[in-house]
């Protein structure tokens, strides 16, 4: 079986400036990686800002085209990806999650509109109620229920019940891949878990794989299966993610490690309490 | 660096006379429509203190009423915030219940001097159009006084301080990086050595790396002059690095108080436990639970303790009555009728 994402030698270079002066900036250097090779997975990137990595989640929505090197979905080039239908039946497939459920949603609509438009457009929905079975199915699978939802605006909701709906929301068309750029880093400390667990049940419950894009090193050990470290827009270090973060080689990766704010230092040789 | 920032975090004892008093302050934005009052309790009776020579740690969630809470201390109180009641007292500003309540001179006086503020993007501070030597003109010279050769020669020393040399003093904010325009922030916070500062989450928008360096330099600085600061962030991790004590907060009100490391210890309130035992680490692969729920609205908060409906330990008292704030241990606070009872027993 094929793999559902295949990354090969892909770059991605933009030009800044004028005529005579173009500098080029190489966002995304030679990346190449495997997702959901025979079975599901959390694929995570690891980087900073400017490490190119949301350069790279652009590439796998097919935003932006490689300057060079192919991305395969199913072994279909994205670049190839051309037309209404085409393009429909790739974001079928391919779904995104964003860093700020505030933004993500227009705050003047209410929040069903968003699911009953996904069901309409990805699900075959014919009817108003199939577009409301199909979005109260995909409400449960991440914990509510369209009568939660029903009729609500953006600002009714936290900020972690807005992110678990545009979770059910990439849900309805039944995707494969899930990108999700940084999906906990707006959301409060008591409901990120909430999140992070939830990404854990969409792959072992639905069988979906999913691009887990964060500089966050805790959580990324937490949920994620494999990941790589991007700094510069190249891969400085790949792999498992429980060994890379045991056990990073690369300095970069070490010094990302290393800043990893531990709660427990706190309980060892802190503050004023430690002083004899 | 990692142990660089312990050893350096392990240096002198607060002493235990405050710099500043807040006594049951109540803060709420207050609208009236059509004679009809609406109030959002951001801050809803709230009691510390900041000790002299401690960097004092406020942790809570977004609408937790933290931003609220020094918003008023720092006397940015405008309409619809309206300081309800309790009172704020400097130790630099006697006579008065808080900046809010001082006469525009007497602010004047005192800001920068004896309180300033590094707010969370740098930018909002530094004028996009000015160069920074210009900003720390604008800002300080006057607090310092002297002549103007010497005030430059005492910004150059000082920005070495935080590990900037002379050149970023011609340069345009633009023309810095990010974790090179918050150091000239905290540069500019703390060149008039004020006795009380005000950190809102410096560190959020900066990368991992700067972050560790930017926390590294507030804490050395701190221990040089000796200011108190008063550091917020939602970042347990932050806290658990930098502050000598900790206040948890919760819907408007304090839910735990405790030196640093204690609290990380033996967190006493139910919400506190949470929130250190949800926090992944590496190489612990044990599930972490999410909280049931989410934070409560402040225009219509529940009744008796605000976090009742979400604890796990709530009984019937706790929907009926406000947990008031006890000292259970030594210099440990905490607002929960469960543990108070546990502990005293």
């Amino acid at each position: 079986m094929s793999a559902l994402l295949t990354v090969d030698g892909v770059f991605k270079t933009f030009a800044r400036g004028g005529l005579f002066s173009a500098r080029r900036v190489d966002a995304v250097k030679d990346v190449s990686f495997v997702v959901g090779d025979g079975r599901p997975e959390i694929f995570t990137v690891i980087g900073e800002s400017g490490s190119g990595k949301s350069t790279l989640a652009r590439m796998i929505l097919g935003i932006h085209a490689p300057s060079r090197g192919r991305l395969l979905l199913d072994g279909m080039d994205i670049a190839s990806v051309r037309g209404g239908a085409a393009r429909h039946a790739f974001m079928a497939k391919v779904q995104p999650i964003f860093q700020n459920p505030f933004e993500a949603f227009n705050p003047l609509k209410r929040l069903d509109h968003y699911l009953f438009m996904t069901a309409r457009r990805f699900g075959n929905a014919a009817t108003v109620r199939e577009e409301e079975e199909q979005a109260d199915k995909a409400l449960r699978q991440v914990g509510l229920s369209l009568a939660e939802a029903r009729g609500r605006f953006p600002h009714e909701l936290s900020g972690g019940q807005l992110q678990r709906i545009a979770i059910a929301r990439a849900l309805i068309s039944k995707p494969r891949l899930i990108v999700a750029d940084e999906p906990v880093s707006m959301v409060d400390a008591s409901l990120r878990m909430a999140i992070v667990n939830q990404f854990k049940a969409l792959r072992d419950d639905l069988g979906i794989s999913i691009i887990y894009i964060t500089h966050d090193l805790a959580t990324a050990y937490y949920i994620s299966d494999r990941l790589i470290i991007m700094q510069k827009g190249e891969v400085v270090e790949a792999g498992d993610a429980r060994a890379v973060l045991a056990a990073p080689r690369h300095p970069y990766s070490r010094q990302l490690r290393d800043a990893v704010l531990l709660p427990d230092v706190a309980g060892t040789a802190h503050g004023p309490v430690s002083a004899p | 660096m990692a142990a660089e920032l312990r050893t350096a975090a392990s240096a002198p004892v607060a002493a235990r006379d405050p710099v500043l008093r807040v006594r049951d302050l109540q803060a709420h934005f207050r609208s009236r429509y059509f004679g009809v009052t609406r109030d959002v309790k951001a801050v809803d009776g709230i009691t510390f203190d900041v000790r002299r020579n401690e960097i004092y740690g406020l942790a809570g969630e977004s609408s937790s009423g933290k931003t609220t809470l020094i918003k008023t201390i720092a006397g940015l109180v405008k309409p619809p915030l309206e300081v309800v009641g309790g009172t704020i007292q400097f130790d630099f500003l006697k006579g008065y219940d808080g900046l809010h309540a001082a006469p525009p001179a007497e602010v004047e006086r005192i800001r920068w001097k004896n309180l300033s503020y590094i707010m969370q993007g740098s930018m909002n501070v530094l004028n996009p159009l000015r160069r920074i030597r210009d900003t720390f003109r604008d800002f300080a010279a006057r607090h310092m006084g002297g002549s103007g050769a010497a005030f430059d020669r005492a910004v150059f020393d000082h920005l070495a301080r935080v590990k900037l040399d002379g050149s970023v003093l011609e340069a345009y904010p633009h023309e810095l990086s990010g974790g090179m325009r918050q150091r000239v922030t905290i540069a500019l916070a703390t060149i008039c050595r004020p006795d009380f500062i005000i950190a809102d989450e410096p560190t959020t928008a900066l990368d991992v790396l700067v972050q560790k360096d930017v926390l590294g330099m507030i804490r050395s600085i701190q221990r040089e002059i000796g200011s108190s600061v008063l550091f917020v962030t939602h970042d347990i991790g932050v806290h658990a690095h930098l502050t000598d004590r900790l206040a948890i907060m919760y819907a408007g009100r304090l839910a735990e108080e405790a030196p640093t490391r204690e609290i990380f210890a033996r967190p006493l309130h139910p919400y506190t436990k949470h929130l250190i035992a949800s926090l992944p680490r590496i190489g612990d692969d044990t599930p972490r639970q999410a909280l049931e729920g989410s934070p409560p609205s402040l225009a219509d908060p529940p009744s008796g303790c605000r976090f009742h409906p979400r604890c796990p330990l709530a009984m019937d008292i706790c929907k009926e009555r406000v947990p008031p704030m006890v000292e259970v241990l030594p210099d440990h606070r905490v607002a929960c009728h469960a543990v108070e009872g546990s502990v005293a027993a």
